[in-house]
């Protein structure tokens, strides 16, 4: 930092960054434990579960993940994970195409009445989610959409955010390059698909990795909108799960390891891009 | 008359309507469909037809023992998580400025990784660790002799998901609180320390002071966010023991999808808006008043 640069670091500001780092390091272990808690546990056996001895297990087995996978009509978790990407791939497809649409039309075109059309859609921002929970509900009711993937799918892409975020961005792109393609005679389509959105992929990346991971992780939506135990996705099917095998942690952390996993991948492989949107946005979920 | 010219420049909302479609369809007839529901006696598994009853349902609310208890757990749920979070936020935020390069990438991805779990995987968890017979806390607290009412005391549970809620959050509110403190010009510090001021001092009247624009943007997000605990709750304690857990949200779940009273559960959703919207109306004012 500038200001060691500055002051020579006697020996007691020395100890002092030290032990800040040190204790620093030991409260991300104790943040981290409980994730990796997950993963080791889901490896013993309930026996060792219930009376506990130590972190690792003592007989690693594989049993807990055997009996999940092994049991289809009690536990479809396989159609689970299943539901649970098709809902989560399809959210993300429908709202990076409407809302990159939305936000390059309002940002870039000469639309009458944008700056009306965009502020009601940013003072929506405002709304908590609760509020829209019952009369949504009754809207899928109607349509004949409930404990079908639709009901998760076609609501999201309502959402403010992302055309919030994309709005920012294509203010940003320099107007010199699409002036020039227009010259090349590419119709606005053609700029917004070949100029505008190869300029946005940060933005777009951002917007699909929130997207995945929020649909994918949601649950009062599939809590309310399905019915049938065969239409759930992971995290309500690992509820229900908890109340049917209430004791038997060791069915319920395996299922969690299967749930948890690709949320921790797209985490890992892309957790600068995810941690610097959210600094970006303010973003909390 | 429309020219081709204006309904030219009207075609560009060809852009936007793919949107609008599912915004109107998905947000603005819902918001304004839930207003007009609270305003209607609205029952599905009866026959009974919906009728207008005006405020009744609100006045309902009022006299309500079961919404009082649940806006009480909600309040007294906000009261304890909001300081907890932001304040461990903010420590957190702080010992990491003071680190650098991969150090600080590595502790800040293990400080936010509790938020990408998903709310049923996460309450599990704690559930387990506040286990009274063989939770993992008690576990460890048993060698020395204490063994904790995690989740089976009326005060200790609030507290309990409370703690969780810090672990599972603190995340989000920690990224952004950094970047503020990383936005602070160096040269401010270094004019302290030329100064002789030392860390504790540098904080209180440097960062403290700069940081407390974005300070009030996370507290009055967080806020937001505390007002409508819901998965927490439901995961862990089921809203027990005695309801002391039993938030807003659930309640308004509970009247609406176990009991199919939709016309009263809309109408506790807009007290509880109108609740979050009065507590950011004032966050904002004391913001504007700094």
């Amino acid at each position: 930092m500038a200001q060691q640069e500055l002051i020579p670091s006697s020996g007691k500001t020395g100890i002092a960054a030290a032990v800040v780092r040190i204790v620093a390091i030991i409260g991300a272990l104790v943040f981290a434990a409980p994730i990796l808690l997950i993963f080791i546990t889901a490896f013993k056996p309930d026996s060792e579960i219930v009376d506990f001895r130590g972190i690792l297990p003592q007989s690693p087995t594989l049993q807990n993940f055997h009996e999940i996978l092994g049991s289809p009509e009690e536990i479809p978790i396989a159609r689970w994970f299943g539901n649970s990407l098709l809902i989560s791939t399809l959210t993300t497809a429908l709202v990076l195409t409407v809302d990159s649409l939305a936000a390059y039309g309002l940002a870039r075109l000469n639309l009458p009445g944008k700056r009306w059309v965009l502020g009601v859609i940013v003072a929506t921002l405002m709304v908590p989610g609760q509020i829209l929970l019952v009369p949504v509900y009754l809207i899928l009711n109607r349509l004949g959409w409930l404990d079908s993937p639709l009901a998760l799918i076609v609501p999201a892409g309502a959402g403010a955010f992302g055309v919030f975020l994309l709005h920012q961005f294509f203010l940003n792109i320099p107007k010199d390059l699409e002036e020039a393609a227009a010259l090349d005679g590419c119709s606005r389509f053609g700029i917004f698909l070949h100029v505008a959105l190869p300029l946005s992929m940060p933005a777009l990346a951002t917007l699909g990795i929130f997207t995945f991971i929020g649909s994918w992780n949601d649950f009062l939506g599939p809590l309310v909108f399905l019915d049938s135990v065969d239409k759930y996705t992971l995290p309500v099917g690992i509820a229900l799960f908890q109340t049917s095998y209430y004791a038997e942690y060791g069915l319920t952390l395996a299922a969690s390891v299967l749930c948890t996993l690709p949320v921790m991948i797209v985490f890992l492989r892309f957790q600068r891009h995810i941690i610097q949107g959210i600094a970006l946005t303010g973003l909390k979920d | 008359m429309l020219t081709r010219k204006s309904l030219a420049r009207y075609s560009g909302y060809l852009f936007v309507l793919p949107y609008l479609a599912l915004f109107t369809v998905f947000l603005l007839i819902p918001l304004l469909y839930g207003l007009g529901l609270s305003l209607y006696r609205r029952e599905l598994l009866t026959s009974i037809p919906a009728r207008f009853i005006g405020i009744g349902n609100y006045v309902e609310a009022l006299h309500d023992a079961y919404f009082w208890k649940a806006l009480l757990a909600t309040f007294r749920f906000v009261l304890v998580a909001t300081p907890l979070t932001v304040c461990a936020a903010l420590a957190i935020a702080v010992v990491l400025s003071r680190t650098s390069g991969k150090l600080q990438t590595f502790l800040r991805a293990a400080y936010f990784a509790p938020t990408i779990l998903t709310v049923s995987v996460a309450g599990i968890l704690w559930r387990w660790f506040y286990n009274s017979e063989f939770g993992l806390f008690n576990a460890y607290l048993g060698h020395l002799g204490i063994k904790a009412p995690w989740l089976t005391n009326n005060s200790w549970a609030l507290i309990s998901i409370a703690l969780m809620t810090l672990w599972w959050t603190v995340g989000g509110p920690m990224v952004v609180l950094l970047a503020g403190i990383h936005h602070i010009p160096p040269q401010y510090h270094e004019a302290a320390s030329l100064d002789g001021a030392d860390g504790y001092r540098q904080f209180l009247h440097i960062t403290l002071p700069l940081l407390r624009p974005v300070l009030l943007f996370v507290v009055v997000l967080n806020i937001i966010g505390s007002f409508q605990v819901f998965g927490q709750t439901f995961m862990i304690t089921r809203g027990g023991p005695e309801m002391s857990t039993r938030s807003l949200v659930q309640y308004i779940y509970e009247t609406a999808f176990n009991n199919y009273r939709m016309g009263y559960a809309s109408s506790l959703s807009w007290l509880l808006f109108l609740v979050i919207a009065a507590f950011s109306a004032v966050q904002f004012r004391l913001m504007r008043e700094q």
